[in-house]
């Protein structure tokens, strides 16, 4: 019979909310909550349940996934599902983590089920199935039934069909498939042109990808009274990092007071530092200045050529980082800039 | 211009006494034959098969498929490149229907060079597994190319070509089992009913990316790498005025087979005073510089856009580089205005993340795709190989590898093979024989 693993959180798991969301992962030869959902639907039998806070995933990423694949090192398993994390960002955040690294260790199926706003979809679609969910538990079992339903197929020796077929979100991997009504390229294509040309609606066989332009603002009428700061995304920070903002694929981001510093002083003076994983640090843990200049721009200030320098710098971690977190972290930052009425952004990339 | 293309569909080929058609047999004279392969000194050992679908064969390296035809008003098959320069696509043109002559390599292969099996899982990958085909295999003396990946494979190549007219020309005196008519007026001199109708063209983007000459498709003889996009009647395409080159991934490529019958001009022509006003077509090219690239999209663009066309079919044979060509034209047409759709494969990866084409664009928001050219698939041991097998693995054929740190060769010891799909031979039939599409996953 086959054997699947669910992983739930904190609040799913019985313990409680928020206030208990640092709960530590542990797993448990029985069904705990969803994981009889799963069970009654599933062609095979749930062994065992994961629990695990959903902050402890988030801020104690490394040690959570360790602890979690530990607990399966001596688990036989077929299958591994994740959630439904619904419009939960950090339970998301934690199925996709979680889901993973399972994926990447096993190389079983991981399936999960989220709602499309929960940034957990934009972050993992690539590597686990996630199916589109409900915004809350009203949809547990729908949203679960989705989830079993193909993860039965998969159970049962069927190779999964596509995004469009089988409902997961597109996981942006193409592969080459024969068509049922063997309907050669030259007829869709003049059929396409056809319906092109007499305004119709037409398929794509190939969407290009949105592209998310930002219009180019408008100049600064006088520097000499602007107030500039300085955004990277070239992973400078303190030395403990303590927004702990990711060295890859980063979700957060940190602003740094350096009112009264000529410069920012070196990795060995126990100042900045970079946790970029996506470049060399040496030069930049040698002199964090040459990613976010804020030795030039003081020069400049004394000079007169801009007004001032604004008294934070902000950072975060560009490499493996996702279209739709990017876009979320500079809308939040340009909101703190704005309160602070920052002019003008330098934003320096490595 | 007006084309009448006799067809004489073939039921079955068997050797014999005299290269003759009769009643749908189609028998060929080994020995004859084999003379005109043999009248270039450069070929040094010759033999024809005969395989048909359903065989237990694979075929490999192949370099070209031909169609046999007889052009009735006499004259070359392929003008400017068997025989003299004259005009094509206007007169009769008789054609041996269900058959091909295939060309491949005794023992070399090389990047453009393909794989075909007539039978099993693999069948489904090529076109010219449903065909008869009557197989030249052969070597030559061309030394310097032998350990050469890229490979002209002149001698080969216009032995295939004597070939299939040499058997072609058994069609003499006989009349066809029924006539195709290809015929379009000049375009100022139109009937008043197409006037309502959108017009529309075909861009044709055959390969010519080596700047050395030897490797592009050649139109009427011509290097397609050394012109310009020109216009062209469809007729001309048809009737041998383009023949296939000996460069590019071979899944990608056009076979001349492919240009004698164009499937996605052929459907043009269907819809032709139905549904559009068929102009003709611009006959492209591909390029490695951007200027080049950008010099091609905006001749292609100024001839549509002075012809007034409303639409257009873009098709490119290739993928990488040329992608950029591909997309650049389609986009230089829609700003022109003229609505375009692009026919095409994608090459996304084996795991199939890759972004599908090098360059992509907002405007190209039509785009049949046909394949992916990195597609790996695994196709089990046939009883007979004709070619090489080893060539697959050992001569750079774009899918096939002599080593690779988890898949070992691309042939293994009992015959079975594991290749990208790059080296199906013309597997992706962005001609338009596909029946394979792209999917999310």
């Amino acid at each position: 019979m086959s054997k699947a693993i669910v992983y739930i959180n904190q609040f799913f798991g019985g313990y409680g909310g928020e206030d208990v969301a640092d709960h530590e992962p542990e797993i448990k030869d029985e069904l705990v909550g969803p994981a009889n959902l799963y069970n009654q639907l599933l062609d095979g039998e749930v062994s065992h349940t994961i629990i695990c806070g959903d902050n402890f995933v988030g801020s104690n990423e490394d040690e959570a996934v360790e602890r979690i694949l530990g607990f399966l090192e001596d688990k036989d398993f077929d299958i591994f599902f994740a959630g439904p994390a619904f419009q939960a960002g950090r339970y998301g955040n934690a199925c996709g983590v979680i889901g993973k690294a399972v994926k990447e260790e096993f190389d079983v199926p991981v399936i999960s089920s989220m709602n499309i706003e929960n940034p957990g979809v934009e972050m993992f679609k690539k590597d686990i199935y996630i199916f589109p969910g409900g915004h809350s538990a009203a949809k547990m079992r729908e949203d679960v039934n989705n989830m079993v339903e193909f993860g039965n197929k998969l159970l049962n020796g069927e190779e999964p069909g596509s995004a469009d077929e089988e409902g997961y979100y597109k996981r942006g991997i193409r592969h080459q498939v024969f068509r049922d009504d063997e309907k050669p390229a030259a007829d869709r294509g003049v059929e396409m042109l056809l319906k092109k040309l007499n305004g119709e609606e037409f398929e794509s066989e190939l969407p290009i990808p949105e592209m998310d332009r930002v219009e180019i603002a408008d100049a600064i009428e006088d520097l000499s009274e602007a107030k500039v700061a300085l955004v990277t995304s070239g992973g400078i920070v303190p030395v403990d990092n303590p927004d702990k903002i990711q060295s890859a694929s980063a979700t957060r981001w940190g602003r740094y007071d350096i009112s009264g510093m000529d410069k920012l002083e070196n990795r060995d003076n126990d100042a900045f530092k970079t946790i970029h994983a996506g470049y060399d640090p040496a030069a930049a843990d040698s002199d964090p200045n040459r990613v976010v200049p804020v030795d030039a721009m003081r020069y400049f200030e004394k000079e007169g050529k801009i007004g001032e320098l604004h008294n934070y710098f902000y950072s975060t971690v560009g490499t493996g980082t996702t279209q739709g977190e990017a876009s979320r972290m500079g809308k939040e930052i340009v909101q703190k800039l704005k309160e602070d009425n920052v002019q003008a952004v330098i934003l320096t990339s490595t | 211009m007006k084309l009448e293309l006799g067809n004489f569909p073939v039921n079955d080929i068997e050797f014999g006494e005299e290269t003759a058609f009769n009643d749908g047999l189609l028998t060929i004279n080994k020995k004859e034959a084999l003379e005109v392969v043999y009248e270039d000194e450069h070929i040094t050992e010759a033999d024809l098969k005969i395989v048909k679908p359903g065989d237990n064969v694979r075929l490999v390296p192949v370099k070209e498929a031909i169609e046999p035809r007889y052009r009735v008003d006499g004259g070359a098959v392929f003008p400017g490149v068997t025989g003299k320069l004259k005009q094509a696509g206007n007169g009769k043109t008789y054609a041996l229907k269900d058959c091909s002559v295939l060309v491949v390599g005794k023992h070399w292969g090389g990047f453009q060079d393909g794989l075909i099996d007539m039978s099993g899982e693999g069948a489904k990958y090529t076109y010219f597994s449903k065909l008869k085909n009557i197989v030249l295999v052969a070597d030559t003396d061309e030394d310097f190319e032998k350990d050469e990946q890229q490979k002209k494979n002149h001698a080969l190549r216009w032995a295939g070509m004597r070939l299939s007219e040499y058997i072609g020309s058994c069609l003499e005196d006989l009349e066809p089992e029924e006539t195709e008519k290809f015929e379009l007026d000049p375009i100022t001199k139109r009937d008043e009913n197409l006037k309502d109708l959108p017009n529309v063209v075909l861009v044709m983007q055959p390969q010519s990316q080596m700047e050395e000459l030897g490797y592009n498709d050649l139109n009427y003889g011509w290097d397609t790498n050394r012109m310009l996009p020109t216009f062209m009647h469809p007729n001309e395409v048809l009737d041998g005025a383009m023949i296939s080159g000996s460069f590019m991934p071979c899944s990608s490529k056009w076979s001349t087979y492919d240009f004698q019958n164009f499937p996605t001009l052929k459907r043009l022509y269907e819809e032709h005073g139905e549904n559009i006003n068929f102009l003709g077509v611009i006959m492209s090219n591909l390029n490695v510089a951007l200027e080049q690239k950008n010099r091609s999209a905006q001749f292609v663009a100024q001839i549509a856009s002075n012809l007034g066309a409303d639409g257009a079919i873009v098709t490119e044979e290739g993928y990488g580089n040329p992608d950029a060509d591909y997309i650049g034209c389609i986009k230089a047409l829609e700003d022109a205005g003229v609505k375009t759709v692009g026919i095409s494969n994608e090459a996304t990866g084996r795991d199939g993340g890759s972004q599908p084409l090098v360059s992509l664009d907002p405007k190209a928001d039509a785009l049949v795709s046909t394949g992916n050219v990195s597609e790996l698939i695994k196709l089990p041991p046939m009883e007979t190989v004709i070619g090489e097998l080893e060539a697959l693995a050992r001569d750079g054929l774009s899918g096939g590898w002599a080593d690779d740190e988890e898949l070992g060769s691309s042939v293994k010891e009992d015959g079975s093979i594991i290749m990208e799909n790059n080296a199906m031979f013309c597997g992706d039939q962005i001609a338009g024989w596909s029946t394979k599409t792209m999917k999310e996953f």
